[in-house]
């Protein structure tokens, strides 16, 4: 039997806080942390909202020298990891840096530092381009970051798969664990959208809530009126290790990362399908490597994608698969209250359901106030409910039908 | 501001650090770790302050402050 991953540190930099605790206590609230874009001109984007950290500087343990060599993304990785570290007490000096590992999640790279210094590129010639650009910009630049910072050398891996992408480097971390190659791992995501190009781009694909004239009221999955979610920026990261090294440390442990289900619609490059069948089988596979039935399952941390066709089809797949069980599983995207951090999200959805574990209280998904129809189910909406949670699945779904789902448990 | 002077803020401001911490017999990778990436910003801010072309492999993190304000007093007047 395969040993169970323990998961002992969470790191949260977010719009809803920058570490666990704060992040916690304005969740429960139920508030929106949704606002205007004002960082650049964005006036005539379709989408100029979102979800964004405006306090790094002031939890960051970094020197200027160097921030200035990288993007905000992995600014953000390094102070979430840093929490982590301090949350799980590993004592980096008495440990095998040789296994020691990094997993990201990451969708878009970052772009902040890519388009000033192509700009400069462009404007200047080459002695315009900052010689940091190669090593600041590429998905992968946070794991080196953070490598590199602590001087880990273990096997470690960054993830690109869109809004999954850290639910895989989750589950990646997990299992070069529970295989004994590393003994430490920190995992994780981190996004930067939030900057001229890349919320562009964001809007190009055409998912965003547009309602730009009441950001707090935006993102509202499963309602009649949503149209679209918001994008948001942060990172999410948590320390993990086997069960038995944590029990031997006596450190606190959180939750256990048990087990996964993957699919792919295979049907288009960024539609899902619409038959729910691809989504409900990974919804399956994750049972059986859970080792659960559908009655084991107290609460479902939802995608909540608030378009039309993600709402429908992730309700009905549910609702196809644990038919009469759904009544009794509590379910929320407490994602509604901060905005969607694509590569980065799953990481604190995971965070946010082992935080609700340990309070015995279900996060709602705000905004709710006319049900669709057509999706049928309980979202627990506007007000945090008292709920036992021992186990939850977290949905976490990419573009063209990407379908992970992860099982914690207490 | 003399020459070693002016080099010697220019380098402690680029670098992000204290001009205290830039000692003018000391190389560079000795002093503050400069790395390689760290020695291309160097060598084209100083390019570019002083006016001349100084391409990396000209000062490298090896060479001390005296040592590269010698290289560019001789660049300039050269």
């Amino acid at each position: 039997m395969k040993e169970r991953i323990a998961i002992t540190g969470m790191g949260v930099v977010s719009p809803a806080g920058l570490k666990k605790e704060t992040f916690w206590a304005n969740l429960k609230s139920g508030r929106s942390f949704v606002d205007e874009v004002t960082r650049f001109d964005a006036t005539l984007y379709p989408s100029r909202i979102a979800g964004q950290v405006h306090q790094l500087d002031a939890y960051s343990h970094l020197s200027g020298r160097l921030v200035k060599k990288i993007d905000v993304f992995s600014h953000m990785a390094l102070v979430a990891c840093q929490q982590a570290i301090s949350d799980a007490e590993i004592k980096l000096d008495s440990i095998d840096k040789n296994r020691a590992g990094v997993f990201m999640g990451n969708a878009l790279g970052g772009w902040l530092f890519a388009e000033t210094e192509l700009r400069d590129l462009y404007l200047e010639g080459r002695e315009g381009i900052s010689p940091y650009m190669a090593s600041a910009w590429f998905p992968a630049a946070p794991q080196g970051q953070v490598t590199i910072y602590y001087g880990l050398k273990g096997y470690s891996k960054t993830v690109v798969s869109d809004r999954a992408s850290s639910a895989l480097a989750l589950w990646y971390g997990a299992k070069v664990l529970q295989d004994g190659h590393n003994d430490y791992c920190l995992a994780g995501g981190m996004e930067a959208p939030v900057t001229p190009y890349a919320l562009l781009s964001a809007n190009t694909q055409g998912d965003l809530s547009k309602n730009n004239l009441t950001p707090s009221k935006a993102y509202r999955p499963y309602d009649l009126y949503r149209d679209g979610f918001v994008i948001g920026e942060g990172s999410g990261i948590v320390a993990m290790e086997r069960e038995s090294d944590a029990r031997k440390r006596g450190v606190e442990i959180s939750g256990f990362l048990k087990g996964i289900g993957f699919s792919c619609d295979g049907q288009h490059y960024a539609k899902p399908s619409m038959n729910t069948e691809s989504l409900e089988y990974a919804i399956k596979e994750c049972l059986k490597d859970c080792a659960w039935s559908k009655d084991d399952v107290d609460y479902i941390c939802l995608d909540g994608e608030a378009t039309e066709t993600g709402d429908i089809l992730e309700a009905q797949a549910l609702n196809n698969f644990f038919g009469m069980s759904l009544k009794n599983i509590a379910m929320s995207a407490p994602k509604s209250m901060f905005g969607n951090l694509l590569g980065a999200q799953t990481a604190l959805d995971v965070i946010a359901t082992l935080l609700s574990m340990k309070n015995n209280l279900v996060l709602p998904t705000i905004n709710f106030d006319e049900r669709d129809p057509r999706c049928q189910i309980d979202c627990t909406p506007n007000k945090a409910q008292q709920k036992e949670i021992n186990r939850a699945l977290i949905m976490a779904r990419g573009r063209g039908g990407i379908n992970i789902i992860l099982g914690i448990e207490k | 501001m003399s020459m070693k002077e002016e080099i010697i803020d220019l380098i402690a401001k680029t670098l992000d650090v204290g001009s205290d911490e830039i000692k003018e017999g000391v190389s560079l990778y000795d002093g503050v770790g400069v790395d390689s990436t760290e020695m291309v910003e160097l060598s084209i801010a100083i390019g570019k302050h002083i006016g001349i072309t100084l391409s990396p492999g000209e000062v490298t993190n090896k060479n001390t402050p005296n040592e590269i304000i010698e290289i560019v007093e001789k660049k300039k007047n050269g």
